[in-house]
């Protein structure tokens, strides 16, 4: 099946690879994983403490919808308050990305990310 | 009549192979289509039919992994959508390592033996929740069957990083 084109770019030019500190109380880490095809997808947000996203990272092994997913996501939760990325929904990411429907699994699982990092910082942020 | 009374063999995750191997092919042996040459085009089909039927039975008894799958299943645990994000954070991160080792792999000065190392940490790995999950298949109460839910998969991620595994080797080493 073949890939749209913005898939191959976020694939070919991912953004926002890479790490940041987990230990950091101003990062949040978001980990999720697809048992079906055995992805694993590595979000981490930096968080003002006004709560706004400053910064976004991300690290997958995947397919190219997944790599592309977790780049898209980093792109635009920068400059979104925790609540708004909260709100982000895996049919836009599908949209956004022209997914084929045996790879929404993937924006599924880019979603999660999100919402796993959020519960991460609001676990860090009780402590 | 579930797949072990298919091979009329002991339902248990323990299934001996060779027993299983000799019963599948006598069974295929009695739906074979040679048998059924001169019988009504119905009777073909049904044949056919249970040869693909026996045939899908051997292999998910025959797969640990399936089996598992199917013994729970059977047992009527709610097997959680495979679809479903998977979010045990420490076992993800050490998924990621064992991804970034691999990774690793092709800029080692020594390939051979890292990849042998790579595989070597995999099994064991892998060794160590497939019995954790066998254990907790014959005990059989409803937090070891979850328990062995869980344990499934993450044996799926290995199984996936096998693969990944192999996908390597033949690059690394196809032109030899």
């Amino acid at each position: 099946m073949a890939y749209s084109e913005k898939v191959l770019d976020h694939y070919e030019n991912p953004r926002n690879v890479g790490s940041m500190d987990k230990n950091d109380p101003s990062v949040a880490t978001g980990m999720v994983g697809a048992p079906a095809c055995g992805d694993v997808m590595k979000l981490q947000l930096k968080i003002s403490d006004e709560g706004i996203i400053e910064d976004a990272k991300f690290k997958t092994y995947g397919c190219g919808s997944a790599i592309a997913s977790s780049s898209l996501v980093t792109e635009w939760v920068k400059g979104k308050s925790i609540e708004e990325a909260g709100e982000i929904k895996n049919t836009a990411i599908a949209e956004e990305l022209a997914l084929p429907p045996v790879k929404i699994h993937c924006s599924i699982l880019a979603e999660d990310a999100i919402k796993a990092a959020i519960e991460d910082y609001k676990s860090k942020q009780s402590k | 009549m579930n797949y072990f009374q298919l091979f009329n063999i002991e339902a248990s995750f323990d299934v001996d192979l060779q027993l299983l191997s000799s019963s599948y092919q006598t069974l295929q042996k009695t739906v074979h289509p040679d048998k059924f040459a001169h019988s009504s085009e119905q009777d073909q089909r049904i044949a056919v039919q249970k040869s693909a039927q026996i045939n899908d039975a051997y292999q998910t008894l025959k797969n640990p992994l399936q089996r598992a799958a199917y013994m729970l299943v059977e047992r009527g645990v709610d097997m959680p959508n495979e679809q479903h994000s998977f979010q045990d954070t420490s076992f993800l991160m050490r998924q990621m390592e064992l991804r970034e080792m691999l990774e690793d792999v092709r800029h080692s000065g020594d390939v051979e033996a890292a990849l042998l190392e790579v595989q070597r940490v995999l099994s064991t790995e892998y060794l160590a929740l497939s019995q954790q999950m066998r254990v907790q298949i014959s005990e059989n109460n409803a937090a070891s069957n979850s328990a062995a839910c869980d344990n499934l998969r993450k044996l799926k991620f290995y199984q996936k990083l096998n693969v990944e595994v192999d996908r390597l080797e033949d690059s690394l080493f196809e032109d030899e």
